[in-house]
């Protein structure tokens, strides 16, 4: 039971300590004009029983383990307590999507299936990489994954392993990993979970280091696990540090044959420290570093890269013409990274071996390409094909592997009958009213 | 941005967005400024303010933007505007603390006052607004020991004690983010995503945490579950006390509510809801009309 008490100050300090734990920082003094860092806490690395790795995800607020666990569970049948006026009214107005989001794009051209996230109602749809016309109807899925048991929740990256016939699908706002299997539909529970750092994005498999690489926004890094990584394993090695030049990473890639990695920042960048309800006020010690825009970029790593080290190339600059760079991967094949180019509705290729400031070597882009608001983009070596995930319209569209300029897509999978609005909404929680405009203002 | 009469599957009027915006694909404030026609938001991945004219669209860049070595920002995640006194007021989880700025503020420059330290009781400040009338600041903010609406005199600096704290089991207070306030009757609305607490992340940084900290986390739980609700207090209600008022159950589609905007003209309530993706509009004028005593439990 939380108890609240109203009391001085030493005795807040002291029951925060008693709360939390003991830390041997010193006991609290506020300083007003001087935050400090935090190091983190080094301790025993458990893995949490399995009970914790329960799949109910709360939709709104992030998701992850179960809290409340040791404690008596109340329904809300005490609530409102009396005295409370309830106003159960149905509202005057409801604006909102019933259609998916794609946010990310996993491809196994082998197979032949194409697995999105979708990032609006929570779930993972598959569709066969022949899939896709011109037809104005939805196209229909070959399996849709999605239900609070599925431990699915605001999703963004996807990754496939072909060998395993697996899918992982990364939660940016808790929940962590969540596998499934190919074939999984419906309301299922995922066949492995593992937790990962608040704001996990992009993800890649490697299947000659068997290994995962995921980015993380908040951090500005990458963490590795093992293959079949599950629940609280902590990761191999992590990539982070002001060296890497890594700032709000998305989309991340393996080059297995080059043994290199591929990131896509966009350039936010802001120190992490402890920010939770459950991580008191400390004493620090390290100097405060204020945040940065930096330009976009796509940086280049080693394969095994760790910690503080810098990039082996880094694209960026305005030639470049990155802005708000997403998913991307690497056509070993054709020695291209192509990166889905959100900002201005593009897609781009670079050279493998590119650095600095240089041109893309082709683009897709233009109003007869369909492409709007691209999230995700992968290359189907099989077909010859490219699939672009948009997530600012309810389609995914299919070009020609070499195409270039303003094209007309071969295929258009849609999410939604044709022109559908697209509302774009993962996960919006605040707003403001314009009496001007008599608008109403999200940020998302 | 959506036309306030926006009803249904409806693409947004206008969107500013892209790399010479200087914002970030999460961010979780936002403020209108009538009077000045400005719109202000906190990038907290950049740990920085950023103030747009109110018309702006598309890739449009601010008109101002607070950052730097100065400014003490961190990760910023909600924002307020004090059009009569000019003045910008952020929360900042990662800082712990509440700034103040000048309203114009641009470039890299202190706060001219700071909320922070343990007698404020702020820690995870997911929720700011002012009252001009009334000169308070509204702050809503999670922890261990306090979680719950607090607010202070407008011009307090320093590690004060907030002037009122509503927090306590019978607040049903717990896992909320955006507070609001009409000026005009000194009404509080919150938005609370669920009754059961903000969970705890598995890592701090980039380590898992240990077991020891998962259990101290659900020992500190009410153990209380269920969907989240808008909340109404009296900006002077202080203590254990529960909401004046709800707006929550099946009907009105609530699951996690954790954006809130007002119309107090219309009587209108806006909750933007991540549990269903969208958003609800309510029509609600005895929230900021009627006096207290005429809504009685079980009002409909």
């Amino acid at each position: 039971m939380r108890t609240r008490l109203f009391v001085s100050s030493g005795a807040v300090t002291a029951l925060l300590l008693l709360l939390i734990g003991g830390s041997p920082e010193q006991p609290l003094e506020a300083e007003v004009l001087k935050p400090l860092l935090d190091s983190p806490m080094e301790g025993a690395i458990c893995l949490m029983p399995p009970e914790r790795s329960a799949y109910a995800q709360t939709r709104g607020g992030g998701a992850g383990g179960r809290i409340g666990e040791e404690g008596p569970r109340k329904s809300v049948l005490d609530w409102p307590v009396e005295g409370t006026a309830t106003i159960d009214a149905m509202p005057t107005r409801t604006v909102f999507d019933p259609y998916p989001t794609f946010g990310g794009l996993g491809l196994d051209d082998t197979a032949g299936r194409a697995f999105f996230s979708d990032s609006s109602l929570s779930g993972l749809l598959s569709y066969a990489t022949s899939a896709g016309s011109h037809s104005t109807d939805i196209t229909e899925s070959q399996t849709h994954v999605i239900g609070p048991d599925t431990g699915i929740g605001f999703i963004a990256g996807v990754a496939v392993d072909p060998e395993r016939r697996e899918v992982y699908a990364v939660n940016n706002d808790g929940g962590g990993i969540v596998t499934f299997g190919y074939d999984q539909t419906g309301a299922v529970r995922p066949v492995r979970g593992l937790d990962t750092p608040h704001q996990s994005w992009g993800i890649s498999l490697s299947l000659a280091r068997d290994e995962i690489a995921v980015s993380v926004q908040q951090m500005s890094g990458i963490v590795f696990y093992r293959r079949g990584a599950a629940q609280l394993e902590p990761p191999l090695r992590t990539l982070r540090g002001y060296e890497t030049g890594l700032a709000d990473p998305h989309g991340v890639a393996y080059d297995d044959q080059r043994k290199e990695l591929i990131v896509a920042n966009h350039g936010n960048w802001t120190e992490l420290r402890p920010y939770s309800p459950y991580d008191p006020l400390t004493q620090r010690t390290q100097a405060y570093q204020p945040g940065r825009f930096e330009p976009p970029s796509i940086r280049i790593f080693e394969a095994s890269a760790a910690g503080n080290v810098a990039a082996l190339r880094s694209i960026r600059g305005d030639k470049t013409g990155l802005n708000w760079p997403m998913g991307l991967t690497v056509d070993t094949e054709r020695n291209e990274i192509v990166v889905a180019n959100y900002g201005d509705n593009s897609i781009r290729f670079f050279r493998r071996t590119d650095d600095g400031d240089v041109r893309p070597s082709r683009m897709i882009n233009g109003p007869r390409t369909g492409i709007v608001g691209p999230v995700d983009v992968k290359v189907d070596r099989v077909r010859n094909e490219i699939w672009v995930a948009n997530y600012s319209d309810h389609t995914a569209v299919i070009f020609d592997r070499d195409a270039s300029g303003d094209v007309a897509p071969k295929r258009i999978v849609r999410n939604a009958p044709k022109d559908s609005p697209a509302l774009t909404f993962t996960n919006a929680a605040a707003a403001a009213y314009d009496t001007k405009r008599d608008a109403l203002i999200v940020p998302n | 941005m959506f036309a306030r009469l926006a009803n249904g599957l409806t693409a947004p009027e206008r969107v500013i967005e892209g790399q010479g915006t200087a914002l970030s694909r999460t961010m979780h404030g936002v403020a209108y400024d009538e009077v000045n026609d400005e719109i202000s938001i906190p990038v907290a991945l950049g740990g920085a303010i950023l103030v747009f004219r109110g018309g702006a669209n598309g890739e449009e860049q601010p008109l101002r933007v607070i950052q730097g070595s100065e400014t003490r920002l961190i990760r910023p995640q909600t924002i307020a505007v004090d059009p009569l006194h000019d003045e910008i007021i952020v929360g900042d989880t990662t800082a712990r603390a509440v700034f103040v700025f000048d309203r114009t503020a641009n470039g890299n420059v202190a706060p001219k006052r700071v909320l922070y330290g343990d007698q404020t009781k702020l820690l995870d400040v997911v929720g700011v607004a002012v009252d001009p009338r009334r000169n308070r600041i509204i702050a809503a903010s999670r922890s261990v020991s306090t979680t719950g609406i607090l607010t202070f005199n407008r011009t307090d600096n320093g590690n004060v004690s907030p002037k009122t704290m509503i927090t306590g089991p019978n607040t049903g207070l717990a896992h909320f983010r955006q507070v609001a306030v009409d000026p005009e009757s000194g009404r509080i609305f919150l938005a609370q995503q669920s009754m059961r607490e903000k969970r705890l992340e598995p890592y701090r940084g980039d380590r898992p945490r240990t077991e020891e900290e998962f259990k101290r986390a659900a020992r500190a739980s009410s153990g209380r579950v269920g969907p989240g609700f808008v909340g109404v207090w009296d900006i002077d209600d202080n203590g254990n006390v529960p909401p004046r008022a709800i707006i929550q159950g099946t009907m009105s589609r609530l699951i996690a509510p954790g954006g809130i905007a007002l119309d107090p003209k219309r009587g209108e309530v806006y909750a933007i809801d991540g549990g269903s993706s969208g958003y609800f509009v309510y029509n609600v004028p005895q929230l900021f009309r009627d006096p207290w005593t005429a809504l009685s439990p079980g009002t409909r």
